[in-house]
């Protein structure tokens, strides 16, 4: 058994650090007051870290530590949530490594070769289109179809609450891996798996007007008989649902990574504050109100974090021993981090901010960005709060706690 | 050009805790990372290999951590590297220091330019590049800030030459000197790189060599505490007490304080 990070993991986590600390922590809140989107020299420097091509392996212009991606890639985003609190790059960066991973891994040659050298050189964004107006949990009902037809499919729907629209539109370049019906009469098992670039003829978009992560875009697409080529499709025919949950399992990990990193910074925030604020003759820390407080919270966090650390090594490890544990448990394990961690972090943050009182309440201060962004994984994202319960539910209590069955 | 930079790792700076009642540093169990000036060392000595050619090897003596700290010089751009960590070397003064690796760059044997820290960052004596830099009989200089390689020909034989800016503070001071030479850098010579992942992942399969006492010819009357001639007598924080003064008069009081600051140098005139 083996808890440490290896050394090349803990020197990796430092030069993140370092760059984040220098370059993306200065810039957080003027990302978050202009809502013009990450700069650009941020996701280069990242890219030239190798950040972008942590899921991608070195024939594609990637970097990948082979049979340890999620591992690194827990890493990286944790950092990433510590010096951007508002979330918004850490989002950014996680949907590209947790849907490439899926590219990777179920990309067709063609597909691989002409999308994955831009995503590790961070001018490309991949993300994800599941949700439509209609919902997002129930996946299985959704709508938008894909009739295959001549080599092609024909798409046509709506997904909302999409992230990294305007990114992959307007101020960069990228796609959504879409779960689109190609055979209406077989429920979940009539879904198939497609990236489709957003630049394609037949999209139009529109944004929301969000109240957090302010530099990252979320919006709709709406596909007009889209023409889709094949070799864009992941995977098999028809087989779409269980790839989508399988990229669910990979990015809820990096969900987790981005909400424990922002929650970790919030507390020693808060920490760091109650030292030396003084009252009633004495540091805030010597009540015991409040240093109890930030005990309590610290161990919350700090088992999570472990936990969370298991659930990534687990997942590579699955990777590299298929029978180690089946998909299904890894999901339940996935859920715990996904469920934990954006509600821990907004509770946190929130104790915090009663901590720092009132300067807690101006853009001053990072937490209220941090509390705006984590919310969104809280209400959904990659799966939703109670979602992820009825999903550890259905895999701990078993069928008798379907409601859908 | 052939560069050897000494690299020293130092404990974390930044996770140095005083004991309140001694004010003694508690530095035991603290993660150890190479200082500032060693990166920088390194940066130049990678920045000097681009643009010239030739090999960065990176040499270090300290604890056994130093097969993991060293990894950060293999990723960040050192071709190869040599470590120096029998226990015989341990709680050397700077001249046993110095001895050993005078006696490591000698078995190296091939080089140009040795780069290192004008200083390490825990102890800061700044005595190792002269040392070094006579045991191996090679000129030297210090407090760098900018350096050029300049190559020439002289009747025919090509030369090499290193300009240095040094930093005397209230001045600075453009030295030459014929290569091979010792250099001791500040941190204002460059702003070191990251090492990225791809660096990071590959730097465990450059080549990493353990040298021993007996591999450098060197013995225990040389190195170690028995030949230290230097005797730490205290190592403790500065006194930080709170004057504690109540001024009831506000104009006095500002006054005062003004006055204190700049007794202190915390403001200036």
């Amino acid at each position: 058994m083996e808890f440490r990070l290896s050394t090349e993991q803990e020197l990796f986590k430092r030069m993140v650090r370092e760059f984040c600390e220098k370059n993306v922590e200065p810039r957080s809140r003027e990302m978050d007051d202009k809502e013009e989107g990450i700069p650009d020299e941020l996701i280069k420097g990242l890219a030239d870290l190798g950040v972008f091509g942590i899921m991608i392996p070195e024939k594609y212009g990637g970097s990948a530590p082979e049979g340890e991606e999620m591992t690194y890639a827990n890493i990286a985003v944790q950092e990433l949530g510590r010096a951007e609190m508002s979330m918004a790059l850490p989002v950014y960066t996680l949907l590209c490594l947790g849907w490439g991973f899926l590219i990777t891994k179920y990309g067709t040659e063609q597909l691989k070769e002409e999308v994955l050298p831009r995503v590790a050189a961070g001018e490309y964004f991949t993300g994800i289109a599941t949700t439509e107006p209609g919902g997002g949990s129930d996946i299985a009902n959704i709508q938008t179809s894909g009739m295959y037809k001549d080599g092609k499919f024909i798409v046509n729907g709506e997904k909302v609450y999409i992230s990294g629209v305007l990114e992959s539109i307007e101020q960069r370049d990228g796609g959504h891996i879409t779960l689109i019906r190609t055979d209406p009469e077989a429920g979940h098992r009539g879904f198939t798996f497609v990236f489709i670039p957003a630049k394609l003829p037949g999209i139009s978009y529109s944004t929301f007007d969000d109240i957090g992560r302010m530099a990252l875009s979320t919006g709709s697409l709406v596909y007009k008989d889209v023409e889709v080529p094949e070799y864009y499709m992941l995977g098999e025919m028809n087989r779409g649902f269980y790839l989508n949950m399988e990229g669910f399992n990979l990015a809820r990990i990096l969900v987790a990574a981005a909400c424990v990193g922002m929650t970790e910074k919030a507390l020693e925030i808060s920490r760091d504050y109650v030292k030396q604020r003084v009252l009633f003759g004495r540091p805030l820390a010597k009540f015991e109100g409040i240093s109890f407080e930030i005990a309590e919270d610290h161990a919350k966090l700090e088992q999570l974090k472990l936990y969370l650390q298991y659930t990534a090594w687990a997942a590579d490890t699955l990777y590299k021993e298929p029978d180690f544990i089946s998909h299904r448990d890894l999901s339940r394990m996935v859920s715990i981090c996904k469920m934990e961690a954006p509600m821990l972090g907004a509770e946190i943050t929130q104790r915090c901010m009663t901590h720092l009182g009132a300067f807690s309440y101006t853009k001053e201060c990072p937490l209220g960005r941090g509390l705006r962004g984590i919310m969104s994984y809280v209400v959904g994202a990659e799966g939703g709060y109670h979602i992820q319960k009825l999903i550890i539910a259905r895999e701990y209590i078993g069928d008798e706690a379907v409601p859908y069955r | 050009m052939n560069i050897i930079v000494c690299m020293k790792q130092v404990i974390d700076l930044e996770q140095i805790r005083i004991k309140p009642n001694t004010r003694e540093p508690v530095t035991k169990g603290l993660p150890l990372l190479f200082g500032d000036f060693e990166k920088c060392a390194l940066e130049e000595a990678v920045r000097i290999q681009e643009k010239h050619g030739g090999k960065v090897t990176a040499l270090a003596v300290g604890s056994p951590k130093l097969k993991d700290t060293i990894k950060e010089a293999l990723a960040i751009g050192a071709d190869e590297a040599i470590i120096l960590t029998d226990p015989m070397f341990n709680d050397s003064d700077a001249m046993g220091s110095a001895r050993v690796i005078a006696k490591a760059i000698h078995k190296i044997g091939e080089y140009d330019l040795i780069l290192l820290g004008d200083s390490s960052a825990d102890e800061y004596s700044g005595e190792i590049p002269p040392r070094i830099a006579e045991l191996l009989d090679l000129p030297q200089v210090g407090f760098a800030r900018e350096l050029e390689i300049l190559e020439g020909n002289d009747q025919g034989t090509n030369t090499k030459t290193i300009r240095a800016v040094r930093d005397l503070e209230d001045a600075l001071e453009v030295v030459e000197l014929d290569l091979p030479a010792v250099v001791g850098v500040t941190s204002e010579l460059n702003t070191p790189r990251l090492a990225p992942l791809s660096a990071i992942l590959k730097a465990g399969r450059k080549p990493l060599n353990e040298w021993g006492p007996e591999d450098i010819g060197i013995t225990a009357d040389e190195v170690g505490a028995n030949a230290s001639v230097v005797e730490v007598l205290s190592n403790l924080a500065p006194v930080q007490d709170r004057k504690e003064i109540i001024y009831e008069d506000v104009e006095e009081g500002v006054a005062e304080v003004v006055k204190a600051l700049l007794q202190e140098g915390v403001l200036t005139q």
